[in-house]
């Protein structure tokens, strides 16, 4: 039996001796009071799957808190269903669901004295013993904090279970240092064939029956040990069935796998033919896996054959460099000619950075030379403080959602920086290169940034090249955004202006148009009179010959006849 | 929850009683020639119906009751299906729905008294299992009250001769007001349609009777409140179980007896 300290995370933080001892179940050691564990999520999944405001998380929680501290009230006594239920809002049913959840666990009820007597209890008390049993679990598989909960793992006690979770198959995350990952694979326990004892390599078979191995040499000259036939072994070749725990890679090896990245750029049959001892694949997963893979990838893949790689891996600020190298030609393809030329010179792209500046007549963003943190600088400059601040912040976000590893680097930070916290470190520092010192070299930027290294290690130097490029993206963003607003307004503005002055054009028209009409009225008019006076006229002549007595009509029949 | 429960939230819940089995809640109280016969029990509507008169044979023959109730028992438990089987098939209600449930009930002579919620969409809810950790918890004991109780006596003229049925009577009551809401529920969902149709001289009536009202599911699990009851409203969901004297019980069941007259 287990006496576990109660709040494990206490929040008001009382000492050890004031806090009453409760015992619970070896078994149920991931329970923590301020966290859900997976535990719960499966067995409990209603109030998980976001169905219903009647069952949320934090209801959950609220009910498992309030029974279980219920419970503690007084642990000697059996708690009930019924008298908790009073207590809490809720469908009985689903309460009674929860309440069998933490009894089963032993969070309540644990160890009190069963109410019912018979059949019943015995079955209990024989659940009991087991428990008991299975307190003499080894403390390797203790549970520790899972892999995404939001805290770093706190397992106080024991500093060494840590490091026993790790080795159970805790795979390293993917931004782990290089010692992390070239450690974990020094880990690994070497393979020596059972029947000549030796190392064996890559390939090797392995008995279906046990664990025994023996080297491709053995097995292909027939010596399978004792007992043994060829239909015992199968072939284990790490390129494919064991591809997730990765061939084992020695330093040498990786540093041959860099050069030749760096030499061959994305061509693999040639990085594999470099490195030999691995595979194509191995090859490329390594280099993913490497912390500063990404870069190397990118910068191998834009400058080609030109970089030089004496040495890349070994010192983060070379890495550094590289990377803002990769920034600058995603910028400005045309200026890679001079660019790589600095880059065989690797350490002088610093000095010579004014320089290029005053050649480039383009604006000062597409100024490809200067350094990375200076493109930050500037470009953080264009908006106002606050939308970079934003910027930060949700790079910053971004990458510890990536992984956990960020998260736990910021979150250290965090605690012990003064000021608010790396977000604003990274602001202020941007905001000092861009304050100015444009006659300073870029190597106080330099060194500025060694000194903040140095002051604080706790943020690799890849990492904080990561937040700051992701920072300078997001302001960029910010600065593109609003030129667009500009460019919108200004859009704007000319089609009002066109609209003004169709509208004009059409009112001119219509003034002719009315002008014309008038004419043609008045032209109307003057017909119409003209055949009024034709009309009397006419009636005139008329007259005048009935007057004169000569009758038209009459004559002409007679003309006629 | 196996059921997809993200599906029913949207559409309307096809009639059926809110529990995992879809159980008839069924009430007998015949009275022949001055002997009266008063049971409860819950009928699987999906029994073939021959069931029903075996049943009331089993039953006359077991209680030793006049053969005229075999009639009487096999008609009442057939029109109490039927009316359960009108209702199969139409539209309950669509959304959360959380109602309390009152008991207040007589055992023999245990008086039982209690309030508590009850999800409707819980399709897995067991009334059965809920009365069976009540009476554990609440350490009734009295064999004839225990886990199988039913508070319904069969009164024979003079001599009055208890018949227990294997469903609880807490069970049963949540069961019968399980029932109950469901039905309202329907009756409720036909007349808001009714009323989309825009029919005319159809006056809407509040269907909310007594304490079928759902509780307001934001009020009570929204952000701001705690699901945990304030202390002083503690008493108003507790159990209260008491145990009558044998005079109560006599005083009640006349009482009882004067109202059915």
């Amino acid at each position: 039996m287990e006496a576990t300290q109660d709040p494990t995370s206490n929040p008001s933080g009382i000492d050890d001796s004031e806090l009453e001892l409760y015992t619970i179940p070896s078994h149920s050691r991931w329970f923590l009071w301020d966290e859900i564990h997976e535990t719960e999520r499966a067995s409990l999944k209603e109030f998980f799957d976001g169905t219903s405001i009647s069952r949320t998380p934090k209801i959950y929680k609220e009910y498992r808190d309030f029974i279980i501290n219920k419970y503690r009230e007084e642990p000697s006594r059996r708690l009930t269903f019924t008298e908790v239920r009073k207590s809490l809002v809720g469908d009985v049913s689903l309460l009674n669901k929860v309440f069998l959840f933490l009894e089963k666990w032993g969070l309540i009820n644990y160890g009190a004295p069963s109410s019912d007597s018979g059949d019943n209890s015995i079955a209990e008390d024989d659940e009991k013993c087991k428990i008991k049993i299975e307190e003499g679990a080894p403390n390797g598989i203790r549970v520790v904090a899972m892999p995404n909960s939001l805290k770093p793992i706190s397992v106080p006690r024991n500093p060494k279970d840590s490091g026993n979770a790790i080795a159970s198959g805790f795979k390293s995350p993917p931004l782990a240092s290089f010692s992390d990952v070239y450690g974990d694979s020094k880990r690994q326990k070497q393979l020596t064939c059972g029947v000549c004892s030796n190392k064996c390599d890559s390939v090797h078979y392995k008995s279906t029956q046990d664990d025994f191995i023996i080297c491709a040499k053995c097995f292909e000259n027939g010596k399978y040990g004792e007992k043994r036939s060829m239909d015992d072994f199968k072939l284990n070749e790490p390129s494919e069935d064991s591809g997730k725990h990765e061939a084992v890679w020695t330093e040498a090896e990786i540093l041959l796998l860099l050069e030749s990245v760096l030499k061959h750029g994305d061509d693999w049959e040639l990085v594999a033919q470099n490195v030999q001892t691995k595979t194509k694949l191995d090859c490329i997963s390594k280099l993913i896996e490497l912390p500063f893979g990404e870069f190397m990838l990118g910068s191998a893949h834009k400058n080609g054959h030109s970089n030089s790689a004496n040495g890349v891996v070994n010192s983060a600020k070379q890495v550094q460099s590289s990377s803002s190298e990769h920034q600058g030609t995603s910028k400005t393809e045309d200026q890679i000619p001079e660019h790589k030329n600095e880059t065989e010179q690797n350490g002088d792209v610093v000095k010579e950075s004014p320089l290029k500046r005053q050649r480039v007549a383009g604006p000062a963003l597409s100024d490809s030379s200067s350094s990375l943190m200076k493109q930050v600088g500037l470009i953080s400059s264009m908006v106002d403080p606050h939308i970079t601040a934003a910027a930060a912040d949700a790079a910053v976000t971004a990458l510890c959602d990536e992984n956990l590893c960020p998260r736990e680097i910021f979150d250290v930070e965090e605690d012990y920086a003064s000021g608010p916290s790396s977000l604003n470190s990274l602001n202020g520092y941007s905001a000092r290169v861009l304050a100015g010192e444009d006659s300073d070299t870029e190597r106080s930027t330099h060194s500025d940034m060694h000194d903040r290294s140095t002051e604080k290690d706790g943020i690799p130097l890849t990492l904080r090249i990561r937040a700051a490029i992701a920072t300078s993206l997001g302001a960029a963003a910010a600065r593109a955004k609003l030129l667009a607003d500009q460019e919108d307004r200004e859009i704007e503005h000319l089609v009002a202006t066109i609209i003004e002055a169709q509208t004009e054009k059409l009112q001119h028209k219509i003034k002719h148009f009315e002008e014309l009409e008038l004419l043609m009225e008045k032209e109307h008019t003057e017909i119409e009179e003209l055949k009024n006076s034709l009309l009397t006229e006419r009636i005139d002549v008329l007259k005048k010959t009935f007057s004169a007595g000569v009758s038209r009509w009459k004559d002409y029949p007679s003309v006629k006849s | 929850m196996k059921t997809p429960t993200s599906a029913f939230y949207r559409t309307p819940v096809k009639f059926r009683i809110p529990t995992a089995d879809n159980l008839v809640p069924i009430r007998l109280d015949i009275e022949i020639d001055g002997q009266r016969y008063k049971d409860a029990f819950t009928w699987n509507p999906s029994d073939p119906d021959s069931e029903v008169v075996m049943f009331a044979k089993r039953t006359v023959k077991d209680l030793k009751l006049p053969p005229a109730f075999v009639t009487q028992i096999a008609q009442s438990i057939q029109s109490q299906l039927a009316e359960f089987r009108s209702y199969e098939g139409q539209d309950m209600y669509a959304g959360e729905k959380i109602v309390p449930i009152k008991l207040d009930l007589r055992v023999n002579h245990t008086l039982i008294k209690d309030q508590f919620l009850w999800d409707l969409n819980n399709f897995e809810s067991d009334p059965e299992e809920f009365a069976r950790n009540f009476c554990k918890d609440m350490d009734i004991e009295d064999p004839e009250v225990g886990v199988s109780v039913s508070n319904y006596s069969l009164i024979l003229n003079e001599n009055i001769m208890l018949y227990f049925h294997v469903t609880p009577a807490i069970a049963f009551a949540i069961r019968e007001q399980l029932y109950e809401i469901a039905i309202q529920s329907v009756v409720s969902a036909r007349e808001s349609r009714m009323n989309k149709k825009g029919r005319r001289g159809f006056e809407y009536t509040p269907v909310s009777k007594g304490g079928a009202t759902a509780v307001d599911l934001v009020k009570l699990f929204g952000q701001k409140s705690s699901v945990v009851r304030k202390r002083k409203e503690w008493d108003v969901y507790e159990p209260i179980v008491d145990l009558l004297s044998n005079e109560e019980v006599d005083a009640l069941e006349a009482k009882e007896e004067r109202n059915f007259r």
